[in-house]
């Protein structure tokens, strides 16, 4: 029997079934099924499932991510991709030969880089690779957080969301897969796409928040 | 002889309760909880990587509690820092979160826990303890469930729950404090300790009373994690 319904909300260590058919975010015990985490039920036809309303980015091969520079050693980077465990970028995975007694010319401290994740070791800690023509640099510092949960409510369907707030704004920006967001434009419009962003991540649970946002941009840029 | 509580309450109830989550933006979770004059404000970040790096484990993560006491929490002024009583009520909340959160998910990774008491009237480590729980699962921790905290313990002859100071130090008699922590679908015991002097019988029956206001503090627990997102979906 299962006691909870399709979207309902659920803490830790709530009981959702007694038939032992738990999906992701449940652990048993015998044959009763045990919420693991704080969110959303989902009832598929394997089983009942919780999904988080937050998480923490875990990296895969194959990611797309925005990372920030942090060390310059001799030769690789460290980047921080907003993920638990340790991460490199070796000077073998960039699209140019590069004197490795210089390093720093082509990559500094803070600078932001878009990677893809190309290996995941045993240990967690992952290389990142920037061989292809995606891959680059990218001007400017300004990146906005967001929790990886949130990240299909920034984007939209087929990208909405996303799109408002780039030709509102007339910022470029850049989503990574691990919840970092690149934005560049004129100070006052990074200003704002930030300011968007920080409101999907604090209202993303509203249904009507398409319209807020719209309405923010809308706002702002009138009283200006 | 002790016949009629301080504040007036019955002998198994609880003082006022008021929990919140979601206080602190810049916290990966965050919580309130207040039981009667008792309030602590609990905050979780991570999992990040571990530093110092020699407290890593190959295996599973590893949580790292600090308990302070404001300065103003208590009526002589408490001196800030990290004293042997903080230290002590750091260690019984990690042992305490360390069987409620599943840490073997989050392998070589630290999640850090801080919990100040803004105001203190006994029970401090009970509420501490709520507040980190709560703050734990608005993390996104994989928890196995939720703990539930409140002190019992027996005044001159009578057995009582969540006592305060007042109580704590009644002379005539004797008092004795029992901090229960309570995992209450897994009906387990994470936190239990002893301050007095009380028979073997009477630890049962301060238990059981303690187990019975844990599992009212649990359902406290749950709605202040789901109210943010409830009233949302009524509006």
């Amino acid at each position: 029997m299962i006691h909870v319904k399709d979207h309902d909300i659920v803490t830790p260590g709530e009981l959702l079934s007694d038939e032992g058919n738990g999906s992701h975010g449940t652990y048993l015990e015998g044959t009763k099924v045990f919420s693991k985490y704080f969110g959303v039920i989902r009832i598929e036809p394997k089983g009942v499932g919780v999904q988080p309303l937050t998480s923490v980015y875990e990296p895969m091969e194959g990611d797309e991510v925005v990372g920030q520079i942090t060390e310059v050693g001799g030769k690789y980077w460290v980047v921080d991709i907003n993920a638990p465990y340790y991460t490199r970028l070796d000077v073998r995975d960039m699209n140019i030969r590069i004197d490795t007694n210089e390093l720093d010319k082509y990559l500094d401290i803070g600078d932001l880089v878009y990677v893809r994740v190309f290996k995941i070791y045993p240990n967690h800690s992952a290389d990142v690779s920037m061989r292809g023509t995606r891959y680059a640099k990218l001007p400017g510092r300004t990146t906005a957080k967001i929790d990886i949960m949130k990240l299909p409510r920034l984007i939209g369907k087929e990208g909405t969301m996303i799109n408002i707030i780039k030709t509102e704004t007339n910022c470029d920006m850049l989503v990574g897969q691990n919840g970092i967001v690149w934005i560049n434009g004129e100070d006052y419009n990074k200003a704002l796409a930030l300011a968007a962003v920080n409101l999907v991540e604090k209202e993303y649970y509203n249904p009507n928040l398409m319209d807020k946002i719209k309405e923010l941009l809308k706002n702002v840029r009138g009283k200006v | 002889m002790y016949e009629e509580r301080f504040d007036k309450r019955k002998f198994d109830e609880l003082r006022s309760i008021e929990a919140e989550s979601g206080i602190i933006a810049n916290a990966k979770g965050s919580a309130r909880f207040r039981i009667g004059n008792t309030e602590a404000i609990a905050a979780v970040y991570g999992p990040q990587d571990v530093k110092p790096k020699h407290f890593e484990k190959v295996d599973r993560g590893i949580i790292m509690c600090k308990y302070d006491m404001m300065p103003f929490s208590v009526p002589d002024r408490a001196k800030p820092g990290f004293d042997r009583r903080d230290m002590e009520i750091s260690e019984v909340i990690t042992n305490a979160l360390n069987r409620a959160v599943i840490l073997e998910e989050l392998p070589r990774s630290m999640i850090d826990v801080r919990v100040y008491v803004s105001q203190a009237d006994a029970g401090t480590r009970c509420a501490s303890l709520c507040a980190a729980s709560i703050a734990c699962a608005d993390a996104g921790l994989p928890m196995r469930d939720l703990v539930a905290a409140v002190a019992a313990g027996k005044i001159g002859d009578s057995i009582c729950l969540d006592l305060t100071k007042e109580e704590e130090d009644f002379h005539e008699g004797g008092a004795t404090d029992v901090p229960i922590g309570f995992l209450p679908s897994k009906n387990e015991i994470v936190l239990l300790q002893l301050d007095g002097k009380v028979s073997r019988e009477d630890l049962k029956k301060i238990i059981e009373i303690g187990k019975v206001g844990a599992s009212k503090i649990y359902e406290i627990e749950k709605m202040a994690l789901k109210r943010r997102f409830l009233n949302e979906s009524e509006s």
